[in-house]
């Protein structure tokens, strides 16, 4: 086994990681802000994947446009559904408020999945990005691959800047911290929760164009995403931008690894057992980022 | 209360009756459907006893009916006989939820549902991929038979175990331990229920049935598959159905299965397409307007006729007691003896970070005794009491009653010791009567009554702290003086040697606290019960406490009768401020 190879899992297992990263920045954002457990989070991204593969595959468009036209009418899609579905719960007591979410998220899911098999076809799909390759000994990396990862890594910039700084995103911390005092001090809670219900699902957009100029996507698929999404927002913590990229990269690492050196199939076992063991040992999620 | 059983009887008989008769006066087509239909309400009732009676929400229950389903398959096809199979089915599934116990449990709220929602992709994943035992993804096909009609009596008899069941735990102590946990898990430990085991044996059961629907369904199918036995979409539909129908409710999951199966099957025959469009909908629908499911619905529980449809509880037999009847409380008088050291802390410390709460706090109490725990706000008063309940450990020292040291204790075992406790912010268990609450804390504290016992005597202690009346009210419903009353009631029922009552009086106007102040001198005199009892309104605790002891910063800065105390300079310093600068400023050099 050569160093070059185990430099392109590694390079190949970042890629995949900032992407579950950016799907578990919408997640997190919006467990945290809206305290809504979205299990169809993960299936809005292969939706947004599948769209977007039928539109280069009619249009031939470069991917970076097809991305503001998913992106908006997502965005909208979250707004509305938030207005719509969700943000009556919240005058229900805890438990029935995660139930509502739960069967609303899922039959979402089922209904979204569904819809798209029927319109767009059960299929896997792709962006088939033609592209450079740049070559370092042994290693081979696309130049879409490197630019994907540059793009991520500006995005999470950018956002954590805008979280950090921006009016908007303080209070969106506020209200991650302390729904009631934000509210008391001045924060539109409700529009704030909209917002970022709106934003999370616009993000997974942009990682669903993204996802499939990688690698294939379907309408079902999302699932599996969403689970990933889960483990990281809980080992980089809840609300936690830098967290979610670091566990993210770790997560997408791993994957690539198991499934180099042991078998393929076995790589989704990572988050799930990742899941599992975590919640075991720290009940709470992981509080070493919690603060940042 | 007295109507619901025979009605219930009847119609276990008329569906029993009706399940049995199907085969013989209908053909392969209603049969397969109903079949379908049954084993769906097995899931989904079993689910139910988790979400609805214990109210911890597993996404991953499915998973229980495909390891059952794989459990029986596999053993079916390596030649092992039918019953053994299907008996490995049920302690396979079992064993699978009593390993997971572990892990989950120690999940609270959305946390519980995310651990949980990754068990069916887990097993979906082991299902596939250990394909020496499992055949992977191409399944496992059983030799064809036809064997719908046996499956089907199979599935009608567990439906009717599955609703015996559920009737069971409506109305038995064991199932008033998983609906307080449910309503509020710390105070159903401070009642002397043990946690743990119970929520593994709830799980357990509910893992078994689920097991062995999936065992059923795999006979009659013949043939299984990761995919169609641990997918995510088909594994959320039986949980949907009980929240339809009302979870935690009697009939609820029965009625929402029935409705639910019904429209799937109508779509199934109605669309060419896109019925998972429409049934992903209904699934919207019913989680945007039905909170608590169909038979919450106003219409049925304002209706006589119907209420019973929408109470939570089904437990029979506790007649009125007669009218006008003053409440002697039906505890032992045990002989007091005054030197008698009940409570001991030696040193106990808590801290909270760097934040120490309670230092060292060394204090006795003895028999008979009530005693006054004052303090300012944040002096350590409640976590005292936390720490003498064994809600929390103590970071030192120790804490000792009747010459035992409980510092290591489990909450419940230090209530079966007898220690009792009120809530500052009153904690009963909302979704539960009066009389059930009181119940709960009878049935499982030291006392330990059997559960008719102590749903008669709780109207006694209901009368005592003046809630008489409202003995059939749910919790929920009470004023915030009611509920204060309530706390008292749950302790006293415990049966309790030493009582910590924490902050009764706050709130109540001054005929109120009188009377209170007499239950508090009565509960001693009478009763013999030792009280701690943390006030902020002097003059309620100037009229009855032997003895002051005051905190200060998580310190003991005083501890003496109440006169003395009240002359104490540091006490004094401490409520009143300082009599004057200079006084101030020699303290502080001193």
């Amino acid at each position: 086994m050569s160093i070059d190879i185990l430099v392109q899992v590694l390079l190949s297992g970042l890629l995949l990681g900032g992407i579950y990263a950016l799907v578990a920045f919408g997640l997190s954002l919006v467990y945290g802000v809206a305290n809504i457990l979205n299990i169809a989070h993960g299936t809005l991204l292969a939706i947004s994947g599948v769209v977007a593969s039928l539109i280069f595959a009619a249009t031939g468009w470069n991917p970076i446009l097809i991305i503001p036209l998913l992106v908006l009418p997502v965005f909208l899609f979250g707004y509305l559904f938030h207005a719509a579905l969700l943000r009556p719960l919240a005058s229900r007591g805890k438990h029935d408020e995660t139930i509502g979410t739960v069967l609303i998220t899922v039959g979402s899911l089922i209904m979204m999945s569904d819809i798209t098999g029927v319109v767009a076809g059960t299929n896997q799909q792709n962006i088939p990005v033609r592209s450079e390759i740049l070559e370092f000994g042994d290693v081979i990396v696309p130049l879409t691959q490197v630019w994907i990862l540059a793009g991520i890594i500006g995005l999470t910039i950018i956002l954590h800047l805008y979280l950090k700084y921006a009016w908007f995103g303080r209070a969106v911390r506020a209200v991650t911290q302390d729904p009631l005092g934000a509210t008391i001090c001045g924060v539109n809670g409700p529009r704030a929760k909209a917002l970022t219900f709106a934003g999370g699902s616009g993000l997974v957009a942009i990682a669903g164009v993204l996802y499939a100029m990688i690698y294939p996507v379907d309408p079902y698929m999302g699932f599996s995403l969403t689970v990933r999404a889960f483990t990281i927002i809980i080992i980089g913590g809840i609300g936690n931008l830098a967290g979610a990229m670091i566990a993210g990269i770790m997560l997408g690492v791993a994957e690539s690894f198991t499934a180099f050196l042991w078998a393929p199939k076995w790589a989704p076992a990572i988050s799930v057992v990742l899941l599992l063991i975590i919640l075991v040992l720290f009940p709470r999620g992981l509080a070493l980022w919690k603060r940042a | 209360m007295s109507s619901s059983r025979p009605v219930a009887f009847a119609g276990i008989a008329a569906f029993a009756a009706a399940l049995g008769v199907l085969p013989i006066v209908a053909g392969p087509y209603p049969v397969s459907f109903a079949f379908i239909l049954l084993i769906t309400f097995v899931i989904a009732q079993s689910w139910d006893w988790v979400n609805g009676q214990m109210g911890y929400l597993n996404l991953g229950h499915y998973a229980f009916y495909g390891i059952g389903a794989y459990a029986f398959c596999l053993l079916l096809i390596r030649g092992v006989p039918l019953a053994p199979s299907f008996a490995a089915a049920i302690v396979v599934a079992a064993l699978a939820a009593f390993i997971l116990s572990f892990p989950l449990f120690r999940l609270k709220g959305d946390y519980f549902a995310f651990g949980t929602l990754t068990i069916v992709p887990l097993c979906e994943l082991l299902a596939s991929n250990l394909t020496e035992i499992t055949k992977g993804s191409e399944g496992v096909t059983l030799p064809p038979n036809y064997v719908l009609i046996p499956a089907y009596y199979m599935a009608a008899v567990l439906v009717v175990l599955t609703l015996a069941t559920t009737w069971w735990l409506m109305g038995s102590r064991f199932g008033y331990a998983i609906r307080a946990i449910r309503n509020d898990e710390q105070v159903a430990e401070v009642c002397g229920i043990r946690l743990f085991p119970v929520k593994v044996l709830t799980l357990g059961l509910s893992a078994m049935f689920a097991g062995l629907a999936g065992a059923i369904q795999a006979w009659q199918f013949s043939f299984i598959d990761p995919y169609t036995m641990f997918n995510l979409s088909v594994a959320l539909v039986p949980i949907a159905a009980a929240l339809l129908g009302g979870s935690g409710l009697l009939l609820g999951p029965l009625i929402g299965v029935i409705l639910l199966s019904s429209l799937q099957q109508v779509l199934l025959v109605k669309l060419s397409m896109l019925q998972g469009a429409v049934y992903g909908l209904v699934i919207v629908v019913i989680g945007r307007f039905l909170p608590g499911g169909l038979l919450r619905w106003r219409v049925i529980a304002n209706n006589k006729r119907l209420a019973w449809l929408a109470r939570e509880s089904h437990f029979e037999g506790a007649p009125a007691m007669a009218a006008g009847d003053h409440a002697a409380l039906p505890l032992r008088a045990p002989d007091l003896d005054k030197s008698k050291v009940v409570l001991r802390c030696e040193a106990a410390t808590m801290a909270f970070g760097g934040n120490v709460a309670v230092r060292e706090v060394s204090i006795d109490v003895r028999q008979g005794e009530i005693v006054g725990l004052v303090g300012p706000n944040g002096s350590g008063k409640t976590t005292l009491f936390n720490l003498i309940s064994g809600i929390y450990r103590p970071k030192g020292g120790r804490i000792i009653v009747d010459g035992q040291d409980i510092s290591g204790l489990r909450a419940d075992e230090i209530a079966c010791l007898g220690i009792g406790r009120t809530y500052q912010i009153p904690r009963p268990f909302n979704e539960l009567t009066v009389r059930e609450c009181i119940a709960i804390g009878r049935s499982f504290g030291r006392g330990a009554v059997p559960l008719r016992e102590a749903m008669q005597s709780a109207e006694a202690f209901a009368r005592f702290v003046g809630l008489g009346a409202q003995i059939e009210t749910r919790a929920d419903k009470l004023s915030l003086q009611q509920k204060k009353a309530l706390e008292l009631a749950r302790a006293l029922a415990g049966e309790p040697k030493l009582l910590l009552v924490d902050e009764v009086a706050s709130g109540l106007s001054i005929n109120e606290i009188r009377t209170f102040v007499e239950h508090i001198r009565e509960i001693r005199d009478r009763y013999g019960i030792t009280v701690i009892w943390v006030e902020h309104i002097f003059s309620a605790l100037a009229r009855v406490v032997d003895r002051l002891v005051v905190l200060d910063s998580g310190s003991v800065i005083a501890d003496a009768p109440l006169q003395e105390a009240v002359k104490d300079e540091r006490v004094l310093a401490t409520y009143l401020g300082h009599s004057n600068e200079k006084d101030a400023r020699k303290e502080k050099r001193a």
